[in-house]
């Protein structure tokens, strides 16, 4: 059962309703409910006993943890210990069965026996992760790690620590929710009209971002994925420049169907985008897309580095020794190594630790190293910073960084770096490049027609003036909400009918998985 | 300590490892509001708290402050 699904919009639509005509005090166990119906269909059935594992493992970790802190009244080494523990199981199973990219091409090639080589592989196309896997192995170590900081009382209820574990909204793709934010799950609510309307509008715009837009485009990247001897030249600069938006329309189409189910029940999630592509700068993109994943990183993980005592200790010696300045860029070049390591490595693959970790990297590293030298030759060349083509052109800059990234993402390292010499080549060699395709039928032989390369272009004109409302009012449908009632219909009914029609839906359609489904 | 005493001696740590004499904190004071405040600075700030006032703070609060406010409060409710 796929987010998109008729059968799971019957299984919402029945939730919702009945989970305002129960009592408050059980409306958690019917999300319980829902949630394991929404497993058994969506996911090897079986598989649930990963997350059962996990959630097992959290329990009893977070129980002892806070028996042994009454006992002693302070935190001690057995409390470190247990929650060390607890941790490394969870990491543990999802690195078995989740992080098998990372680790059987190198065991693969440690083990030159035949035999184990075989088994090993054999092992490796059986294994089956747990749905949402990547995700709610983060949020339980946040859950054992904030039990351990006594930042949050540990839940006594086994189920109800199962339901924040495997709550069906936000399983398949985050966010990547923390235990203090996501507590609301356990508490009543009474009916809401605003939470209903506000969720099915969030609805129905998230479903127009996945099955009008990002699949269109989507036909367009994997035709020339597929075929790069056919498709080069100004294709691969297609694709390159394409593909952020496939995932921009795809991803954060898919939180907005998870923010907007969940919205529907009156619990409030997260949000995991924040107009990403207005960035100026690399730092500031990583606030505004997949926020959930970065914000987990940076309290559960580079924070706890940097306040390592061998850390701190390198810190000041380095800042007395090469200075202010020089001494923090070397603990950033610790810090942010390790931060985007653990990036990479959570998507699960070498390709991400290549697109994600190094080169990110390596680019913020850079921007930190020569910052002072681009601010001198902003004031030597007299450059305008406050106004509108400057954010214009940084907002580009970082477009086309995560563009480059992101092409190792969707391709793998090999075939991507294909591209960038392919990218080059329309440059510097000459009669290489094929600038007719935009203007002759060619681009047509991509399976797409000229009404779908129009509605990419709606699509990203619609996205802007989406991303611009919510810029300005928080959100487009409040901006909305205090239009004229005409209006409010006509842009609603307008949109439910545009998806009627438009949608990749039905007999004959099989909407692609969510890029971001298989963490 | 009073509220006053711990926001003068704030002041101090924050000018100093910012590099930034301007730097008046308030109660609302967030990381956006004070040029250079970044993820590493800030914890080069904690660990100058930790120095100037002569104790550890938590990991936990580490996380969760919000604003200068609730590190202000934290410092009163540590050093009492």
């Amino acid at each position: 059962m796929s987010i998109v699904s008729f059968g799971f919009y019957i299984l919402v639509f029945g939730g919702t309703i009945l989970y305002y005509c129960i009592p408050q005090k059980i409306q958690w166990v019917e999300l319980l409910g829902l949630s394991l119906i929404f497993y058994f269909f969506a996911a090897e059935p079986y598989t649930i006993i990963y997350l059962v594992i996990s959630t097992l493992v959290a329990y009893f970790a977070t129980i002892t943890i806070e028996k042994q802190r009454n006992l002693s009244n302070s935190k001690s080494s057995v409390t470190a210990i247990i929650t060390a523990v607890a941790i490394l199981v969870n990491i543990g199973l999802w690195f078995i069965l989740k992080g098998g990219a990372l680790w059987q091409p190198v065991v693969q090639k440690c083990i030159s026996h035949g035999f184990w080589t075989e088994r090993l592989a054999t092992y490796g196309t059986r294994m089956v992760a747990a749905l949402g896997m990547g995700y709610y192995t983060l949020q339980i170590i946040g859950y054992i790690i904030d039990c351990y900081w006594a930042n949050i009382k540990p839940q006594k209820n086994p189920l109800k620590l199962f339901l924040f574990v495997a709550y069906f909204p936000q399983l398949t793709t985050g966010p990547i929710s923390r235990y203090s934010q996501l507590e609301d799950i356990f508490t009543g609510h009474s009916f809401e009209f605003r939470n209903i309307k506000f969720g099915a509008q969030r609805i129905l715009w998230g479903l127009i971002k996945k099955l009008v837009w990002a699949e269109r485009i989507g036909v367009i990247i994997s035709g020339i994925n597929n075929d790069f001897t056919t498709y080069h030249g100004f294709y691969s600069w297609i694709m390159i420049l394409l593909y952020p938006l496939q995932m921009y329309a795809d991803f954060s189409g898919c939180m907005d169907i998870i923010l907007g189910v969940s919205e529907l029940f009156g619990i409030k999630l997260q949000e995991n985008f924040n107009n990403p592509f207005f960035s100026r700068t690399s730092q500031e993109f990583w606030q505004r897309w997949h926020i959930s994943l970065g914000a987990w990183a940076k309290d559960y993980v580079l924070y706890p580095l940097l306040k390592l005592k061998m850390i701190v200790n390198f810190g000041k010696y380095a800042r007395k020794k090469f200075g202010r300045k020089a001494g923090k860029f070397l603990v950033n070049l610790i810090g942010m190594f390790i931060l985007w390591m653990v990036m990479g490595i959570w998507h699960g693959g070498w390709r991400y630790i290549v697109g994600v970790s190094l080169w990110y990297w390596l680019i913020l590293m850079m921007g930190e190293l020569f910052s002072p030298v681009f601010k001198k030759i902003q004031v030597c060349l007299k450059i305008k910073t406050d106004n509108f083509s400057w954010h214009l052109f940084q907002s580009g800059r970082t477009y086309l960084i995560y563009a480059i990234g992101a092409t190792f993402f969707c391709c793998g390292i090999h075939r991507a770096i294909e591209l960038f010499k392919d990218v080059l080549r329309v440059i510097f060699v000459k009669g290489y490049a094929n600038p007719w395709i935009f203007f002759d039928q060619s681009i047509l032989s991509l399976n797409v027609t000229y009404v779908d390369l129009n509605h990419i272009i709606v699509g990203i004109v619609m996205m802007l003036i989406v991303a611009v409302l919510r810029e300005k009012y928080g959100y487009a449908r409040i901006w909305i909400e205090q239009q004229g009632l005409v209006f409010r219909w006509l842009v609603w009914i307008g949109l439910f009918i545009y998806i009627l029609i438009w949608g990749n839906y039905g007999p004959g359609f099989s909407a692609s998985e969510f890029i971001y489904q298989g963490f | 300590m009073t509220r006053e005493e711990v926001y003068a001696r704030l002041n101090n740590v924050f000018r100093e490892v910012l590099d930034d004499d301007s730097i008046e904190l308030h109660d609302e004071t967030v990381a956006d509001d004070v040029d250079g405040w970044d993820s590493f600075e800030h914890i080069n700030l904690i660990v100058g708290v930790e120095d100037e006032f002569g104790f550890k703070i938590p990991m936990g609060k580490v996380v969760t402050m919000k604003n200068v406010g609730e590190m202000v409060d934290i410092i009163l409710e540590m050093g009492k």
